[in-house]
């Protein structure tokens, strides 16, 4: 029977961890309801911007618009080096949140290994980008500090190479992976193709009314400008819709650790009772025995 | 004539979602209005003002520091990265609407002339709502 000091020392230990996961818990619902209001805001920004894009892209691949050679709506056949942007967390105890990214990011990388194309791993998060140090993956660049203060100045410099590297011919695509926020219980793992834009979703000929009246000399510039705002949002609102998910996740993970730290509390006080009850009995024993023998 | 759908998006949420009769908007090439059954186009905008001509006929005023505006048939959605809309039902209210446009043109990095008449355009709007 264990000793009944030691018994009362881990229930206390336990109590005071689930003081403290339930103190996280109450924090991260906290933050979560400000991070979701932004992400629930801006989703539907980007949800048009998206659809806007799109149309473009769908009209320039039907032929709607002559002329157009732009690079960031031309599928590239056979890319040689492509960008995977990624966002993690800064911080753990958040369930399966990062190791989710990361699992997609090694399954996407180990794709691309097959077809011998060269990855640019750029990290956003402490958890992803220490965890691709530790495993001597080579990341291109990385920031720490950026995805659990979301940024839009900072995610525009940061996105800024990948864009103008891309423009310049240097890297044939942009991947941005992150866990989003999908409600309270559940995170959903985006891998989104960003550039070059995505056109397979656009069938031909449902567009047939509308027609891109823009000058041509205009085109170029105004698809450039166009893509740059379009990348550059993809990327904040990556960040925004991660923070909110890092913190449901968070959430939960603290929920169940605060009910195992209650059940764990339960089943040592089970224990710590039937530890005294034996002391008393043995105890009851020996002082009966003492007296018996006395007689 | 019918009115057309308006939908005005900022990244921080929705700014105007309605009917308007018409909609003069600041596009790169210069400003431009469209009224309902516009052929469809899409184009960028700049720093500016977009005007709103609503059902009651008056004229609601919304600075904007840079857009998109795809219009078809059915609807004009304008994406617009920063805006403020001239409005408010006491002066007070369009006061701070009034100091909110000024910072968001202080923000405009670029000296444009545009700038120059969006200033006066804001300042003339809240004349008219006070």
């Amino acid at each position: 029977m264990a000793n009944l000091k030691d018994i009362q020392r881990q229930i206390k230990s336990v109590s005071n961890t689930q003081k403290t996961t339930r103190a996280m818990k109450l924090v991260s619902t906290a933050k979560l309801r400000r991070a979701e209001e932004l992400a629930k805001r801006s989703r539907q920004y980007a949800a048009k911007m998206n659809q806007v894009i799109a149309e473009i892209a769908g009209r320039i691949k039907c032929n709607k618009i002559g002329g157009i050679d732009n690079r960031c709506f031309t599928e590239i056949e056979n890319p040689k080096t492509v960008d995977i942007v990624f966002v993690t967390a800064d911080k753990g105890l958040c369930g399966g949140f990062n190791i989710q990214t990361i699992k997609a990011i090694k399954k996407l990388l180990a794709e691309y290994k097959e077809k011998n194309v060269k990855v640019r791993l750029r990290g956003i998060g402490k958890k992803g980008v220490e965890f691709f140090k530790y495993n001597e993956v080579e990341l291109f660049d990385s920031v720490i500090d950026l995805s659990s203060k979301p940024d839009k100045e900072r995610a525009d410099g940061f996105i800024e190479t990948s864009i103008e590297d891309f423009k310049d011919g240097k890297i044939d695509g942009l991947h941005i992976i992150y866990n989003g926020f999908k409600n309270m219980m559940t995170q959903e793992l985006h891998v989104n193709t960003v550039l070059p834009v995505d056109t397979d979703q656009f069938e031909c000929g449902d567009e047939t009314k509308s027609i891109l009246e823009i000058e041509a000399q205009d085109d170029e510039k105004m698809l450039d400008s166009l893509v740059n705002r379009y990348v550059q949002y993809a990327m904040y609102y990556a960040l925004i819709d991660s923070v909110a998910a890092e913190h449901s996740a968070r959430m939960q993970a603290m929920d169940t650790a605060t009910n195992n730290a209650k059940d764990m509390v339960k089943s040592l006080n089970v224990q710590f009772n039937k530890a005294r009850q034996a002391a008393i009995t043995t105890e009851l024993i020996e002082i009966i025995s003492g007296v018996e023998s006395m007689k | 004539m019918s009115n057309l759908k308006l939908e005005i998006l900022t990244p921080n949420g929705e700014i105007y979602n309605g009917e308007a009769i018409s909609v003069t908007l600041p596009g790169e090439e210069g400003e431009f209005g469209v009224l309902a059954e516009h052929s469809s186009l899409s184009t960028l905008l700049e720093a500016g003002v977009i005007d709103i001509e609503k059902e009651d006929k008056s004229v609601e005023s919304i600075l904007i520091n840079w857009g998109v505006v795809n219009v078809d048939e059915e609807k004009v959605v304008v994406l617009v990265e920063g805006a403020v809309a001239i409005r408010g039902e006491t002066e007070s209210d369009v006061a701070k609407a009034l100091d909110a446009a000024k910072e968001l043109i202080d923000s405009i990095k670029d000296n444009n002339p545009a700038i120059a008449t969006a200033t006066a355009r804001i300042e003339s709007a809240a004349q008219n709502l006070i």
